[in-house]
């Protein structure tokens, strides 16, 4: 059986299976099973506007900080205090101090001190200086993290089409936190 | 994110969806996906490392442009540190004590209340 040994990735090195471990981590504590969404099949719409003259439009999942709602910081323990449930909007050009200890982040292994690492605006907004990217939507946009599907995809979808609609979003970066 | 992603791309408009959580955003079925192997909280990158967000986001813009179908999950390149022993410690359960799982079960109904008064009143 022995022959040379060939380098690969250690055995652990794969994708974390996080529905997996966030099941067994909540089954433990005593609580029901969460349902993520699932489909087999994906909608598709080509890019029709080449990127270089394309408005591109962002979407968040990151809340503005809230002063009256506790402790936001990078080191601040799950705050649902601080979550958002309706869509927001902001002014791109705004310079937004977003934070996300309302979700559950990776708090064993990160500290978002870096908003750039989670929300790239100024990334984007170095695009369209390079000429990359035609040009950013006006107003960046807010996704609640609502644990109910029914909610989100009959009311916060449809507010976030109409609002990337309203600024002639040619194309969309959605980013999660 | 995914439901969102999803009801614009079925409205019209082309989606990229920036995540660290693979199994997640693929479950749900998204049109383009660029996936870092990062700790949740990283989807657009290194923290304070530009050249790592810039990357990250130019394989989003890649994805846009050159995507053959829906579902395109790229891979970024980039790794969080050479070891993986970082994965193992994201919610171990396993290393928990029956007191630490009862305080942790304690303060996620807390959590739960909250969220619940605040999703009421807003």
């Amino acid at each position: 059986m022995s022959g040379p040994t060939v380098p690969f990735a250690s055995e652990d090195d794969v994708p974390i299976r996080y529905m997996d471990r966030t099941r067994e981590y909540y089954q433990t504590l005593g609580f029901s099973p969460y349902r993520w969404a699932h489909f087999t099949d994906a909608p598709f719409t080509p890019l029709s506007t080449p990127l270089a003259r394309a408005r591109v439009a962002l979407i968040t999942t990151a809340a503005p900080f809230q002063p009256e709602a506790g402790d936001q910081g990078p080191r601040a323990p799950y705050n649902a205090g601080a979550k958002f449930y309706q869509v927001y909007s902001a002014a791109v050009d705004s310079k937004p101090d977003l934070r996300i200890s309302h979700v559950g982040y990776d708090r064993a292994n990160t500290v978002p001190e870096d908003l750039n690492a989670y929300f790239p605006l100024a990334r984007l907004q170095e695009a369209v200086a390079a000429g990359r990217i035609g040009s950013l939507a006006p107003r960046f946009h807010g996704a609640p993290t609502n644990r109910s599907h029914r909610v989100t995809m009959e009311t916060d979808a449809p507010e976030l089409l109409r609002r990337c609609r309203e600024d002639g979003a040619d194309a969309v970066v959605l980013v999660p936190s | 994110m995914g439901l969102a992603t999803r009801h614009l791309e079925a409205n019209g408009i082309p989606t990229v969806i920036m995540g660290c959580a693979k199994d997640i955003v693929e479950h749900c079925g998204v049109p383009r996906f660029v996936w870092s192997d990062f700790p949740l909280g990283n989807s657009a990158g290194r923290p304070f490392d530009v050249e790592s967000q810039a990357q990250t986001l130019e394989l989003a813009l890649r994805l846009l442009e050159t995507a053959p179908a829906a579902r395109t999950t790229v891979s970024s390149p980039l790794g969080w540190t050479a070891e993986a022993a970082w994965k193992h410690r994201f919610l171990d359960v396993g290393k928990l004590s029956p007191e630490e799982i009862a305080e942790r079960r304690k303060e996620f109904d807390v959590v739960k209340a909250v969220a619940k008064a605040k999703r009421e009143g807003a």
